[in-house]
């Protein structure tokens, strides 16, 4: 209970103090966070309502793979990740490992299925007939997609929490990619992992507290945002 | 007058197995065209190759403009009424400012301009059937095709719809099929009949005329021939109509079972020569009771070769 007690009063200490240390820390996992899961929209959502949409053969190998990258281990994720990275390696030209360029692929790399995945899942609770309706009287591709879209928004929302939530606490392939870096690299996430491994309990508690209160303000700003949109649209045509 | 639809030849395979099976129709400007059938004889399957979800294997389907289907599920998007009536529209490419105009009328038209403002999830099964409806009536195409859109309704529901529905039908699309499960729907919707059995058209005609002249007893009994008696060479099929309990009628028999309806009973009478069906004003007659029956109608065809007596 000391170590809890003793990172309860570092965290408070770090926020009154604004250490500069810790708001880098903060900038670092925001962006981290941000970039991947922005860039996992744009190209998970599209993917993921293509094959949640789609009537082609394959779908079924397709679905299964989507929901196997729900479960990539981080950890082998960022090991294949920064071999591919060395500098003989196939992208050892780009100079991405121990870069902050290379955390952002490696958190990428991690979103996009979980945003796949779940948008497959929330297209296929869309109301029975609703898809085949809107093909019925002519619909284009993109107003399907977007139909689907409205339709699907809650769990659309909860595919990008749950990247969000991946993307501020992920700790693995980050600290394998970008080497945990002290003012480049280092998230909040593997800032703390690094100060357990140093035996720094309280340091590392004080920086988890820290990072759960960011995770609640940034996903209750989501949750608020997945059920208000719904409120809002009901009486609108596209 | 150029046909809105033309089907020649249509043959369409599902899982290699056929159909539809050379099958032809066309439709007439401003005819409402209702398809019957037994369950499997391919009626769905018509509508989804005319509508262009289905590919055809060989065979011609031509529409003199544009086709809208509306499918036997009433999948309504989580917004309001207007909003999923505005929204079909949208999706048949109805410019914008046309389409309020075409909202109004067409729920006004089914009698759903109340619901207007609600949000669809609070629709009753009728409710939602007169929307889904509404959004075929409103996008306004010049081929209006219907599957089944008055089922898994009750009886006071479907039939409160289906009068709405035959009203504005004519004034919906200047032609409309119409797959229908309920015989009695395709009487009051529509100007002309088909009824399909295994992938093929096998009666095509008005409703009175197929009905008081079925061109096969196969299709008569579809139709609702459910007496049958043998008389001479020929067989004799009855409606309940067709078929009058007389102590002076020709043909004796015994009462085999009373069914109480609202109005009297309908009753089954086992005669020497086959079994009748009869609607009889009371229901005080008992199983086993001996009855005289009188044919009032009915239609009369040969006896299949190698039918028993």
């Amino acid at each position: 209970m000391t170590f809890l007690w003793q990172g309860l009063q570092q965290a408070w200490h770090l926020i009154a103090t604004r250490d500069p240390y810790l708001w880098g820390l903060v900038d670092v996992t925001l962006r981290v966070c941000a970039l991947s899961t922005g860039i996992a929209i744009l190209v998970g959502i599209p993917i993921g309502l293509g094959i949640g949409l789609g009537r082609f053969r394959g779908r079924g190998v397709l679905v299964t793979l989507a929901n196997a990258g729900l479960g990539l281990p981080p950890v082998i994720v960022g090991i294949v990740l920064a071999v591919l990275m060395f500098p003989q390696a196939p992208l050892g030209r780009f100079h991405l490992l121990f870069t902050l360029r290379g955390v952002y692929i490696a958190q990428t790399a991690l979103a996009v299925p979980i945003i796949i995945a779940l948008t497959i899942s929330a297209v296929s609770d869309i109301a029975p007939g609703l898809i085949a309706q809107a093909r019925a009287f002519g619909a284009r591709r993109h107003r399907i997609a977007l139909l689907a879209l409205r339709e699907a928004r809650v769990g659309v929302m909860a595919a990008i929490i749950a990247a969000v939530g991946s993307g501020l606490s992920e700790v693995g392939a980050i600290a394998i990619v970008g080497g945990n870096a002290e003012y480049s690299t280092q998230t909040l996430a593997t800032a703390a992992l690094e100060r357990v491994g140093a035996g720094r309990y309280a340091d590392g508690i004080a920086i988890g507290i820290l990072l759960i209160g960011l995770v609640l303000i940034v996903t209750a700003l989501l949750t608020v945002l997945q059920f208000a949109g719904g409120q809002r649209r009901v009486g609108r045509s596209s | 007058m150029r046909a809105v639809l033309e089907v020649v030849d249509l043959e369409v395979r599902r899982d290699g197995r056929p159909v539809l099976d050379r099958l032809s129709l066309a439709v007439a400007p401003g005819e409402v065209v209702a398809v019957l059938g037994p369950n499997g004889a391919g009626k769905s399957t018509l509508l989804e190759t005319v509508g262009g979800m289905l590919p055809a294997a060989s065979g011609r389907v031509r529409v003199a403009g544009r086709v809208a289907t509306v499918l036997q599920t009433p999948g309504l998007a989580s917004r309001s009424v207007r909003a999923n009536v505005d929204l079909a529209q949208a999706w048949f490419g109805v410019p914008r400012r046309q389409r309020r105009g075409r909202t109004e009328a067409a729920l006004l038209a089914l009698r759903a301009d109340h619901l207007a403002r609600r949000p669809a999830a609070a629709l009753s099964g009728g409710e939602r059937r007169r929307v889904h409806l509404a959004r075929g009536v409103a996008v306004g195409a010049d081929l209006l095709l219907l599957d089944e859109p008055f089922a898994g309704l009750d009886a006071e529901t479907s039939r409160e719809l289906v009068a709405d529905t035959a009203t504005t039908l004519r004034e919906a699309a200047s032609a409309v099929l119409v797959v229908l499960h309920d015989r009695a729907d395709a009487w009051a919707l529509a100007d002309r009949v088909l009824v399909m059995m295994a992938g093929r058209i096998v009666a095509d005609g008005a409703p009175d005329a197929l009905m008081k002249a079925p061109p096969s007893a196969e299709i008569a009994r579809f139709l609702g021939y459910d007496g049958e008696v043998r008389i001479g060479d020929d067989v004799v099929l009855t409606r309940p109509a067709h078929v009058r309990l007389d102590p002076g009628g020709e043909l004796e028999g015994a009462v085999r079972s009373v069914v109480r309806l609202e109005d009297g009973a309908r009753v089954e009478v086992a005669t020497p020569r086959g079994t009748l069906f009869a609607l009889h004003p009371d229901a005080d007659l008992a199983p086993g009771e001996a009855v005289r029956v009188a044919l009032v109608g009915g239609v009369r065809f040969p006896v299949a070769p190698g039918a028993g007596r």
